[in-house]
C-alpha cells in the first residue's frame, strides 16, 4: 500500500467516470480521457514492480491509438 | 499485501461497473469500440493486482490479444459503415509524420536491440511502423516472412541447446532473446504496412 498504488487506483477511477461520461461526447475527446485510466494502470504496474507488462503496454497503446486515429479519421472524413 | 489487494478489487468493481453502465447506454458503434478498450484495460488492471511475475506472464498475451482484437473490430467496422473506398488514403496524413525525421525511428530500433527479448521487440517494432508511417513502404513481405521464420529456426534452436547441452545456457538464453526480438519485430513492423489504399 504504498503512494504509486493509491495515485494509481485514483487515476483509473477518475479516468474511468471520465471516459464513461465525456464532457462534449465527440470520439477524440472519449479518446483523450482513454489515456487517463491507462496511466493508472502504468502507475500500479509501477507500484507492483512488473516492468516488462509496462514496457510492453506502452508500446501497445502507441498501436492502439493509431489505430483509433485512423477508424474516427475514416468516420469523420465520410460524414 | 492482501488488504492491498483487496482495496484494489473494490476499485476495480467500481471501474467495472461504472464502464458497464456506460457500455449499455451508449448507441454509437464507434462509440463502443473506444469503450472496448476501456474494458480492456479494466482486465488488466485485475490481472495486474496479483503483483507476482504471473501477473507479468498474463499481461503479455493479454496486451497481445488485445490489440489483435482491436485490429479486427475496426476492420469489421469499417467494412460494415460502407466508408472503405469512397475517401483517398488522407487517413494519418499528419503534418508530424512528414517532418519528424527518421532517426527517432533509429533510436526506438536500437534501444530495442538493447533491450532485448520480448519488449525489445516490441519497441524495435514500434520504430519499425513508425518509419513505414513516416516514409511510406514497398510491400517486401517476402523479407519480413524470411526474417520471421529465421527467428522461429533460432528459437527452437535455443531451446534443443538448453536441453541437449544445459551447460551452454548462456548462448541458448542469448539466441532465444535475440530471435524473440526478431519475431516480434517482424510481426509488429506487418502492422506499419497497413497504411497502403489496398490493404485496410
Amino acid at each position: 500500500m504504498n503512494v504509486e498504488f493509491i495515485i494509481g487506483i485514483g487515476l483509473i477511477i477518475l479516468g474511468t467516470v471520465a471516459t464513461a461520461w465525456p464532457s462534449p461526447k465527440t470520439y477524440i475527446t472519449r479518446l483523450i480521457n482513454l489515456e487517463i485510466p491507462a496511466f493508472g494502470l502504468l502507475i500500479i504496474m509501477l507500484s507492483f514492480d512488473e516492468t516488462i507488462a509496462l514496457l510492453t503496454f506502452i508500446a501497445v497503446t502507441v498501436i492502439t491509438t493509431f489505430v483509433f486515429v485512423r477508424v474516427i479519421g475514416k468516420k469523420e472524413g465520410s460524414g | 499485501m492482501i488488504e492491498t489487494f483487496h482495496i484494489g478489487l473494490y476499485a476495480a468493481a467500481l471501474c467495472i461497473i461504472i464502464a458497464f453502465f456506460s457500455f449499455i447506454k451508449e448507441s454509437d458503434d464507434l462509440h463502443r469500440l473506444i469503450l472496448t478498450d476501456l474494458a480492456a484495460i479494466m482486465a488488466l488492471f485485475l490481472i495486474a493486482l496479483v503483483g507476482t511475475d504471473l501477473a507479468e506472464a498474463l499481461i503479455l498475451p493479454g496486451l497481445v490479444v488485445a490489440i489483435s482484437k482491436l485490429m479486427a473490430l475496426s476492420e469489421v467496422y469499417i467494412m460494415k459503415e460502407g466508408i472503405r473506398h469512397n475517401k483517398e488514403n488522407s487517413v494519418l496524413d499528419i503534418e508530424v509524420l512528414k517532418s519528424a525525421p527518421a532517426i527517432l525511428a533509429a533510436i526506438l530500433v536500437i534501444y530495442g536491440i538493447i533491450l532485448s527479448g520480448f519488449p525489445g521487440g516490441a519497441v524495435a517494432g514500434v520504430g519499425i511502423i513508425f518509419y513505414l508511417i513516416c516514409k511510406g513502404h514497398k510491400e517486401r513481405f517476402e523479407l519480413i516472412e524470411t526474417a520471421s521464420g529465421y527467428a522461429w529456426v533460432g528459437w527452437m534452436l535455443a531451446f534443443f541447446i538448453m536441453i541437449i547441452i544445459p551447460s551452454q545456457w548462456f548462448l541458448a538464453m542469448m539466441l532465444a532473446g535475440g530471435a524473440i526480438l526478431l519475431k516480434v519485430t517482424a510481426k509488429l513492423s506487418l502492422i506499419g504496412t497497413m497504411r497502403g489504399d489496398n490493404n485496410v
